[in-house]
């Protein structure tokens, strides 16, 4: 028995906490209630791991643990609600010994990711449930990450586990049929989680939680458990790619610094080449998909020795064939982008227009700051100005405005430095 | 997202509360209070005292000057805030739609800034 460091505690409780619920779920039904047992173990070994030492076998441990406390509120419960059939059911639900080592912890883990990430569920719920479930973080930590609440946070991870509840599923697997859709809201939620890290990393903030590599971690798991899905490799290259920038996208004071202006030497050499690593060989072995192209695209601009070098052909060679795959005004958005740099910037306006005619992209305050960015290639100052300002009042970030209000304030410096780099697009 | 919807009162609007329409009013807003926190979506919200109560600084020739009272008679008061994050600018909007001011005065919806932030502004 040794006394674990904080943080390799924690990185093990977080990676045993899917685990362990699995493995209760699977014995005894009742996720809801599973759930909380497991956190109340989780709570139990960091309070007494650091001073006890590890326990030889710190997964039984927990089951052990986490599996008393569960008999105990079934226990309590049962005394409450006097009926026999929830008995029961429960009985025969535990019934038959599936086998736990025919399943094995990896399956647990993914059966309960399809679960917190099921489509009755709102994407609130879908996104707190799996940092909590699979994630093994407290609904205090979900909460600060998110800047709510402890009580809205615990009704949201309460509300998904009443769906969860009332939708009667079973823990398995979903059915070959439905796996590649259910996989898709899987991915989209993790997406979900890394980008809502990702953006707040601008934030004052910095005891929050790391949510951007909170979801690489489980994305990263996910993928061990299916690397040859190509949008998994594709989500997770696109994650390391967009992360190795964080060192290098804000300054010291909180402002944030465009892809084209990035001290590029900041960038986190070794993730960025694992994203490269992957996204080629997904590119050569899977089906084609959109996560797959975004990180195509992420890895030109990470491979780009200054941003004069970016390759905007390739990349508007890749964005074409995303919005044919996957249309979407974003996507097209950032499309246009790479038409002004690889073309220039009248084309780049003209492909906007059709862009602007999209109702979904209506008030979208990227809209006027790509605008902005063309009309100051095309060298139409005044009309950049009005544009830049345009998009710092419809943004709702505080960083971003300041940012666009910025570009506008210097379209108007009579002796403007023209080489002022422009904000660039990230994929 | 996290919106703000702004509530707004009519001078009367204590008198519409305690008159026949009033116990329906409450009841409408204990319901959607009741929704919202079922739903993990309210974040928070406060009702203010009567205007009466106001004090109101103002700037004179750039100098701070206090009074009581609110700073211009208006037909409508700013009474009261509810604070809720959802999905869509829709889904506040409906939120405000349903609170008993939108029938006899007024709600606004507003986003809240956040100190987040894209590189691809």
């Amino acid at each position: 028995m040794s006394s674990p460091e904080a943080g390799e505690l924690e990185d093990l409780l977080r990676r045993l906490a899917p685990q362990v619920l699995g493995a209760l779920v699977r014995r005894h039904g009742q996720f809801d209630a599973c759930e909380d047992a497991v956190q109340e173990a989780l709570i139990a070994a960091a309070r007494q791991w650091p001073s006890d030492g590890l326990p030889d076998h710190p997964r039984g441990w927990l089951i052990a643990v986490a599996t008393r406390r569960l008999v105990d509120e079934l226990r309590a419960e049962r005394s409450r609600r006097t009926r026999e059939d929830v008995v029961a059911d429960r009985e025969e639900r535990s019934g038959p010994a599936v086998g736990d080592a025919a399943m094995s912890a990896r399956d647990d883990a993914l059966i309960l990711l399809f679960m917190c990430c099921h489509p009755a569920l709102t994407s609130a719920s879908q996104i707190a449930l799996t940092l909590r479930a699979v994630g093994g973080l407290s609904t205090a930590e979900i909460a600060s990450a998110f800047l709510v609440p402890e009580a809205t946070m615990a009704q949201r991870i309460s509300r998904a586990k009443q769906t969860i509840k009332a939708s009667e599923m079973g823990f398995e697997l979903p059915p070959d049929d439905d796996r590649p859709e259910r996989l898709r809201a899987v991915r989209h939620v993790l997406y979900l989680v890394f980008n809502e890290g990702y953006m707040a990393t601008a934030g004052p903030d910095l005891q929050r939680v790391e949510l951007a590599e909170e979801a690489i971690r489980i994305t990263r798991m996910l993928h061990a458990m299916m690397p040859a899905d190509g949008e998994t490799t594709g989500l997770l290259a696109l994650m390391l790619l967009t992360h190795s920038r964080r060192a290098a996208r804000v300054a010291p004071d909180g402002a944030l610094i465009a892809l084209a202006d990035q001290d590029r030497s900041r960038w986190d050499r070794q993730s960025i080449d694992h994203g490269v690593a992957l996204v080629e060989r997904a590119l050569a072995t899977a089906a084609i998909g959109p996560y797959q192209l975004q990180a195509a695209i992420a890895a030109l601009h990470a491979e780009a020795r200054s941003a004069e070098e970016t390759d905007w052909h390739q990349i508007l060679g890749l964005y074409t064939l995303l919005v044919r795959i996957a249309p979407n005004p974003v996507f097209a958005l950032n499309r246009a982008v790479a038409v002004a740099m690889a073309k220039g910037p009248d084309a780049g306006l003209a492909e906007l227009a059709a862009v602007e005619s999209d109702d979904r992209m209506a008030g979208h305050h990227r809209v006027s700051a790509v605008r902005a960015h063309m009309l100051e290639l095309a060298g139409d100052r005044d009309a950049a100005a009005a544009a830049y300002r345009a998009a710092a009042r419809l943004t709702t970030s505080l960083p971003e405005r300041r940012y666009l209000e910025s570009r506008a304030a210097a379209m108007q410096t009579i002796e403007a430095d023209v080489e002022t780099p422009a904000p660039a697009p990230t994929p | 997202m996290k919106y703000m919807l702004l509530i707004y009162d009519r001078p009367d609007t204590r008198e519409l509360f305690s008159g026949p329409d009033g116990e329906a009013m409450r009841e409408q807003m204990d319901d959607l209070m009741a929704e919202l926190t079922a739903s993990g979506e309210l974040i928070g919200g406060e009702g203010l005292a009567d205007p009466a109560q106001t004090r109101s600084i103002r700037a004179q020739d750039g100098v701070p000057v206090v009074t009581d009272g609110p700073l211009a008679e208006a037909k409508e008061h700013f009474g009261g805030y509810l604070i809720v994050d959802c999905d869509t600018a829709e889904r506040a909007t409906e939120i405000a739609l349903r609170w008993p001011n939108a029938l006899f005065a007024s709600m606004e919806v507003r986003p809240i800034m956040n100190a987040g932030g894209g590189e691809d502004v």
